[in-house]
C-alpha cells in the first residue's frame, strides 16, 4: 500500500524517506505512520467494519421504506411478487452464497501465502460475481421486454413472440400491472386498481432501487476483487501480509449478506 | 516556553522547486495537518457564501414589503443560506478543520489512519460544495435545506438535483472523516494514552463520529430516493402510487436531528479545552463530560421526531418524542454545570479563546433553554415554523458552534501557524460577535412568540421595529466575522512567533513546536498523567504572579 | 510538559493495538461446514415459501420464518466468513452497531406507523 506518487518535498511516502522515525526493519507494507504491522492491520480492519456499518445503514434506508409499505399493502405486495423470477432470484442467491465461500477460501488462501490457489479462488469469485450480474441482467431484461411487448429479452431481439397481454413492470409512465390478477387484491382497506397509480408500482420501484443498488455494490465488489487479483499476481501478499485480501473479502460478504436479505423480501412473498 | 530548535522541518515549509510543486504539494498532500488548512480555507469560503445569502435575506426583511426580492428569490435566499451553512459549514467545520488537525497531535500519532481516505473527504468536499454552488449558479433551488417531498420531488421548479447531489457527496465526505477519526482514536493512541486519559475533545469528535457513521448514509439514501423521484418521475414518497411524505421525513431526520449534535459536540470539545486551559485547572468533573457527550450521541437518535409535532406524525409518538427530547438536556446540562464549577476557584484570563468560550456557555444555554421549550408539544405547536425556532437554533449553531469554532481556531492558530494574532483586536471581534449575535437573534425570539413565521419575505407592519433591530446586529455581527478575517491572516506574516505552547496549556498537541513537524512526532510520546493535568496550585500561582499586562 | 517528561517503560504498551485478541483462526473445515449450513438454509427458505403456497398461515408467520432464515444466514456469515468471531472486542461492538442504529430507526418509525393507523385509509387518526 505504500504510495510513492506523493510529490510533497520532504514528505514523501516512499521507502527512504523514513528512516528518521527510528523504527526501521519493518517489512515495506508497513506506512509510514503506523509503529507495527498489528497496528496497521486493526486499523484497516476495524476501519472497513466501520465502512461497513454505513453501507448497512444505507441499505436500511430502502430496507425501512419496504417495511412500511408493505405493511400498507400486505395483498399487492404478495401478488406483485409473483410476478418476478423466483427461480432466478433463487439462483441469484446460490452464486453469491458459493462466491461468498471462494472469498472466504480466498482469505484463507493469503493468509497460508498460497499464492496460486489465492489467485484461482479470486478468480472464481470474479466469475460468480459476473454470473450474478449476468442473471440480474437477463431479470431486468425480461421486465423491459415485456414492456416492449415481448415474452423474453431474446423474443424482443429478435422480433420474436410477442407477449399474450399487456404487462410492463418497471416503473415509470407505462406502468401496466395485468388486471386480470389485480381484482383479488381490491381488499376493503383500499380500492385500489392495478394501474399507473398503485402500488404495485411502489413495489417494483423498491424492487428496481434495492436491486439495482446492490448491483452497483456488486460492480464496486467486483472491481475490488479484480484488484486484489491484480496485486496477488504481483505477489504482494504473503503470509505475513494479507490485509487487503480480508478487507475486501469482508466488503464482498456484505453483498453477499443484503442479497441474503434482499431474496426472501422480493421474491418470497405471499 | 522559549521556541526550541527544530527538530524537523515544520509540516507549513517546502522546498519545491516551482510554484506547480508547490501547488501539487498541497493538493495531494496526505499530511492531516494541511488537509486541516484545505478545509479551513474551503469552509471558510463557504461560511463566507452563506454568510451573504444571510445578508440579503436580512436586508429584504428591513422593510415589511418585498422591495428587494421577489417571494421566489427570498426563498432561493434563504434556502441557499440554509444549505451553505448546514451542509458545507456547520457540519464539516469544527471536525474537518480542528479535527483533522488535532486528534493525530492529540492521541500522539504520526498521522490519521487513513490518510489518503482523509485527502479524498476533501476532495469530496470540494465536489460536493461545487455541485452546491453550480445549482446556486443556475438560479438556485427554493426548497428549504430540508427538502421536503413532494415539494422538492414533485413541484419545485428548481435546481434540487444539483443540491441533493453536493449534500450527498458532502455526506460521504463526512463519513470518511468519521472513520478516520474512529479508527485513529481507536488503533493510534499513543502509550500510555488510555481513554481517560484523552483530552474531551478527542471524546466529543469521537462521540461525533459515531453520529456521522450511524446517521449519514440514511440521509444520504433518502436523497437518492428523491432524486429518483424527480428523475423517474415515479418515487417511493408519492402519495399517488400509495406513498407516504411522512417517510421522506422520518428518514431526513433520522439524520438530521443527530446532525445537530455533529454540529454542536465538536464544540462542545473544544469549549471544554478552552474552559480548563483558561482557568489553569483540571477540567471538572472528566468523565461526567467524556460520557455526556456519548449519551448525546445516542439519545440524540431517539428524538428526531420533535422536528414532526405537527407535521401529522401520531400524537403518541409525538408524546413519546417530547419526553426523549427532555432527556437531552440533562447532558447538556451536566456539561455546561462542569464548565461552570471548572471557572469556580480557577486563574480566569479573558484571553481571545476564552472569551469566545464564555459566549459560548451563555449563548447555549439560552439556545438549549429555548430547545426545552420547542420539546414541549403543547408550545411547540403554537411557535412552530415562526422565528422563535429560528432564533432558537441560530442560538445553539451560531451561539455554539461558530463561538466554539473561532475560539478553537484562535486558540489553535499559534499551533496551526506558528504566530500570535493581535490580541486586543481578537478581544474586540469576540465583544462585537457577541453583541451582533444577541442583537441579531434575540429580537426574533420576541417575533417568533407575536407570530412572526419563517421563511416569509413580507410580515405585517408592527414587526418592523424588531426585524430592522435584527437586521442592524446582522451587521455587527458580520463586522464582527471579518476583523477576525483580517487579522488572522495578518498573523501570518506580522504575528509575533507564538513559541510551543504560549498558552502554557497541556496536551501532547503542545509538546511539539509550532508549526508541529511534518511527521507530528520524532519520537512516539508516552503518557503517565491525566488530561488538564495542571498542578492544583496553579491557579493560585497564577493569580499571585498575574501583573497588568502580563499574558495569562 | 511535566507530564511527559516522566516515562514509565512499559506503561501499557500501545494503547490499542497491543491487545492481542486473536483467538485463533478459522479452519477451511469450518467454512465448508458454514457453507453446507448456508445451502441448508437457502433450500429452507425456499421450501418454506412452497410449502406456504399450499397452506394457509397467517402471513406474518411467513415473513417472520424468512426473516428468522436470512438473520441465521447473516449470523453465520458474519461470525465465521467475516472472522467476528476471532476479532477484537471494538470491531465486535461496530459490527453489533449497525443493527442497534438499523432497530432504533426500524422500532420507532414503525411505533409512529403503527400508532397512527397505517395505511391512512383504515380509518380516522387516533
Amino acid at each position: 500500500m505504500a504510495t510513492t506518487t506523493t510529490t510533497q518535498g520532504s514528505e514523501v511516502q516512499g521507502h527512504g524517506a523514513h528512516a528518521d522515525h527510528g523504527h526501521a526493519g519493518h517489512g515495506r507494507e508497513l506506512q509510514h505512520h503506523f509503529e507495527t504491522a498489528q497496528q496497521q492491520k486493526e486499523a484497516a480492519t476495524l476501519g472497513m467494519w466501520v465502512f461497513l456499518v454505513t453501507e448497512l445503514m444505507l441499505f436500511g434506508g430502502i430496507f425501512m421504506a419496504y417495511t412500511v409499505y408493505r405493511w400498507a399493502f400486505p395483498d399487492i405486495w404478495a401478488e406483485a411478487a409473483h410476478h418476478l423470477n423466483t427461480p432466478l432470484g433463487a439462483l441469484n442467491t446460490v452464486v453469491l452464497l458459493v462466491s461468498s465461500l471462494t472469498v472466504a477460501l480466498a482469505v484463507n488462501a493469503a493468509e497460508e501465502g498460497r499464492k496460486q490457489r489465492l489467485i484461482r479462488l479470486l478468480g472464481v469469485t470474479m466469475v460468480l460475481g459476473v454470473a450474478f450480474l449476468g442473471i440480474k441482467g437477463y431479470e431486468y431484461s425480461e421486465k423491459f421486454a415485456h414492456c416492449a411487448g415481448y415474452e423474453t429479452p431474446i423474443a424482443w431481439a429478435t422480433s420474436g413472440a410477442p407477449l399474450g397481454e399487456t404487462e410492463c413492470l418497471v416503473p415509470g409512465r407505462a406502468f401496466v400491472f395485468p388486471a386480470a390478477h389485480g381484482e383479488a387484491a381490491a381488499d376493503a382497506h383500499h380500492e385500489v386498481t392495478p394501474g399507473q397509480s398503485s402500488p404495485y408500482q411502489l413495489f417494483y420501484l423498491l424492487y428496481f432501487i434495492a436491486t439495482g443498488l446492490h448491483a452497483v455494490h456488486m460492480l464496486i465488489g467486483l472491481s475490488i476483487v479484480g484488484m486484489l487479483t491484480f496485486m496477488a499476481a504481483r505477489g504482494v501478499f504473503t503470509s505475513v501480509y494479507s490485509t487487503p485480501v480480508e478487507i475486501g473479502g469482508l466488503y464482498w460478504h456484505l453483498i453477499d449478506i443484503i442479497w441474503v436479505f434482499l431474496f426472501p423480501l422480493f421474491y418470497l412473498v405471499h | 516556553m522559549a521556541t526550541t530548535a527544530l527538530p524537523s522541518r515544520g509540516y507549513l515549509e517546502d522546498d519545491t522547486p516551482t510554484v506547480w510543486a508547490w501547488i501539487k504539494s498541497w493538493l495531494f498532500t496526505v499530511d492531516h495537518k494541511r488537509i486541516a488548512i484545505l478545509y479551513l480555507l474551503a469552509i471558510n469560503f463557504y461560511f463566507l457564501l452563506g454568510g451573504l445569502a444571510a445578508s440579503v435575506v436580512r436586508i429584504e426583511l428591513i422593510t415589511p414589503q418585498g422591495d428587494l426580492l421577489s417571494s421566489d428569490l427570498y426563498n432561493r435566499a434563504f434556502t441557499l443560506h440554509g444549505i451553505i451553512m448546514v451542509f458545507f459549514f456547520l457540519i464539516p467545520g469544527i471536525p474537518a478543520v480542528l479535527g483533522n488537525f488535532l486528534i493525530p497531535l492529540m492521541v500522539g500519532a504520526r498521522d490519521m489512519a487513513f490518510p489518503r481516505l482523509n485527502l479524498f473527504s476533501w476532495y469530496l468536499y470540494m465536489i460536493g460544495g461545487l455541485f452546491a454552488l453550480s445549482a446556486a449558479v443556475f438560479g438556485g433551488v427554493d426548497t428549504g435545506w430540508t427538502f421536503y417531498t413532494p415539494f422538492s420531488s414533485t413541484y419545485s421548479n428548481s435546481n434540487v438535483i444539483l443540491t441533493i447531489a453536493g449534500a450527498f457527496v458532502m455526506g460521504f465526505s463526512s463519513i470518511a472523516t468519521g472513520v478516520n477519526f474512529i479508527v485513529t482514536t481507536h488503533t493510534m493512541r499513543a502509550p500510555g494514552l488510555t481513554w481517560f486519559r484523552l483530552p474531551l475533545f478527542v471524546w466529543s469528535s469521537y462521540a461525533t463520529s459515531l453520529i456521522i457513521v450511524l446517521a449519514t448514509p440514511v440521509v444520504g439514501i433518502t436523497l437518492l430516493l428523491v432524486a429518483i423521484e424527480r428523475i423517474w418521475g415515479v418515487g417511493i414518497f408519492d402519495p399517488a402510487l400509495g406513498g407516504d411524505p411522512l417517510l421522506f421525513q422520518h428518514l431526513f431526520w433520522f439524520y438530521s436531528h443527530p446532525a445537530v449534535y455533529i454540529m454542536i459536540l465538536p464544540g462542545f470539545g473544544v469549549i471544554s479545552e478552552l474552559i480548563s486551559t483558561f482557568s489553569r485547572k483540571r477540567i471538572f468533573g472528566y468523565e461526567f463530560i467524556a460520557f455526556s457527550s456519548m449519551a448525546i450521541a445516542i439519545i440524540g437518535f431517539l428524538v428526531w421526531g420533535h422536528h414532526m409535532f405537527v407535521s401529522g406524525q401520531s400524537v403518541y409518538s409525538g408524546l413519546v418524542f417530547s419526553f426523549i427530547t427532555m432527556l437531552v438536556a440533562i447532558p447538556s446540562a451536566i456539561k455546561v454545570f462542569n464548565w461552570t464549577a471548572t471557572l469556580y476557584k480557577g486563574s480566569i484570563s479573558y484571553r481571545t479563546p476564552m472569551l469566545y468560550a464564555l459566549g459560548f456557555i451563555g449563548l447555549f444555554v439560552i439556545g438549549g433553554l429555548t430547545g426545552i421549550f420547542l420539546g414541549v408539544v403543547a408550545i411547540d405547536i403554537h411557535v412552530t415554523d415562526t422565528y422563535f425556532v429560528v432564533a432558537h437554533f441560530h442560538y445553539v449553531m451560531v451561539g455554539g458552534t461558530i463561538m466554539a469554532y473561532l475560539g478553537g481556531i484562535h486558540f489553535w492558530w499559534p499551533k496551526m501557524t506558528g504566530r500570535m494574532y493581535n490580541e486586543v483586536w481578537g478581544g474586540i471581534s469576540a465583544l462585537i460577535i457577541f453583541v451582533g449575535f444577541n442583537m441579531t437573534f434575540f429580537p426574533q425570539f420576541v417575533l417568533g412568540y407575536m407570530g412572526m413565521p419563517r421563511r416569509y419575505h413580507v410580515y405585517p407592519q408592527e414587526f418592523q421595529v424588531l426585524h430592522v433591530l435584527s437586521s442592524a446586529g446582522s451587521t455587527v455581527l458580520a463586522i464582527g466575522f471579518i476583523i477576525p478575517l483580517i487579522y488572522l491572516t495578518l498573523s501570518l506574516w506580522k504575528g509575533k512567533l507564538a513559541g510551543d505552547n504560549p498558552w502554557d496549556a497541556t496536551g501532547l498537541e503542545w509538546t511539539v513546536s509550532s508549526p508541529p513537524p511534518a511527521h507530528n512526532f520524532d519520537e512516539i510520546p508516552v503518557v503517565t498523567t491525566e488530561a488538564y493535568a495542571y498542578p492544583p496550585e496553579a491557579a493560585e500561582r497564577d493569580a499571585a504572579a498575574w501583573r497588568p499586562g502580563s499574558p495569562l | 510538559m511535566a507530564e511527559h517528561s516522566n516515562t514509565m517503560p512499559g506503561t501499557d504498551g500501545h494503547a490499542a493495538a497491543s491487545d492481542h485478541h486473536s483467538h485463533g483462526h478459522i479452519g477451511r473445515d469450518t467454512y465448508y461446514r458454514v457453507f453446507a449450513a448456508l445451502m441448508v438454509l437457502m433450500v429452507l427458505t425456499v421450501g418454506a415459501w412452497w410449502i406456504e403456497g399450499f397452506m394457509e398461515i397467517p402471513r406474518v408467520l411467513g415473513v417472520l420464518i424468512a426473516m428468522a432464515i436470512a438473520s441465521s444466514k447473516t449470523v453465520l456469515i458474519i461470525y465465521y466468513f467475516m472472522h467476528i468471531k476471532i476479532s477484537n472486542r471494538v470491531t465486535q461492538l461496530y459490527a453489533a452497531a449497525a443493527f442497534i442504529g438499523l432497530a432504533i430507526l426500524f422500532i420507532i418509525v414503525m411505533g409512529d406507523y403503527f400508532a397512527r393507523g397505517w395505511p391512512p385509509s383504515s380509518g380516522p387518526l387516533p
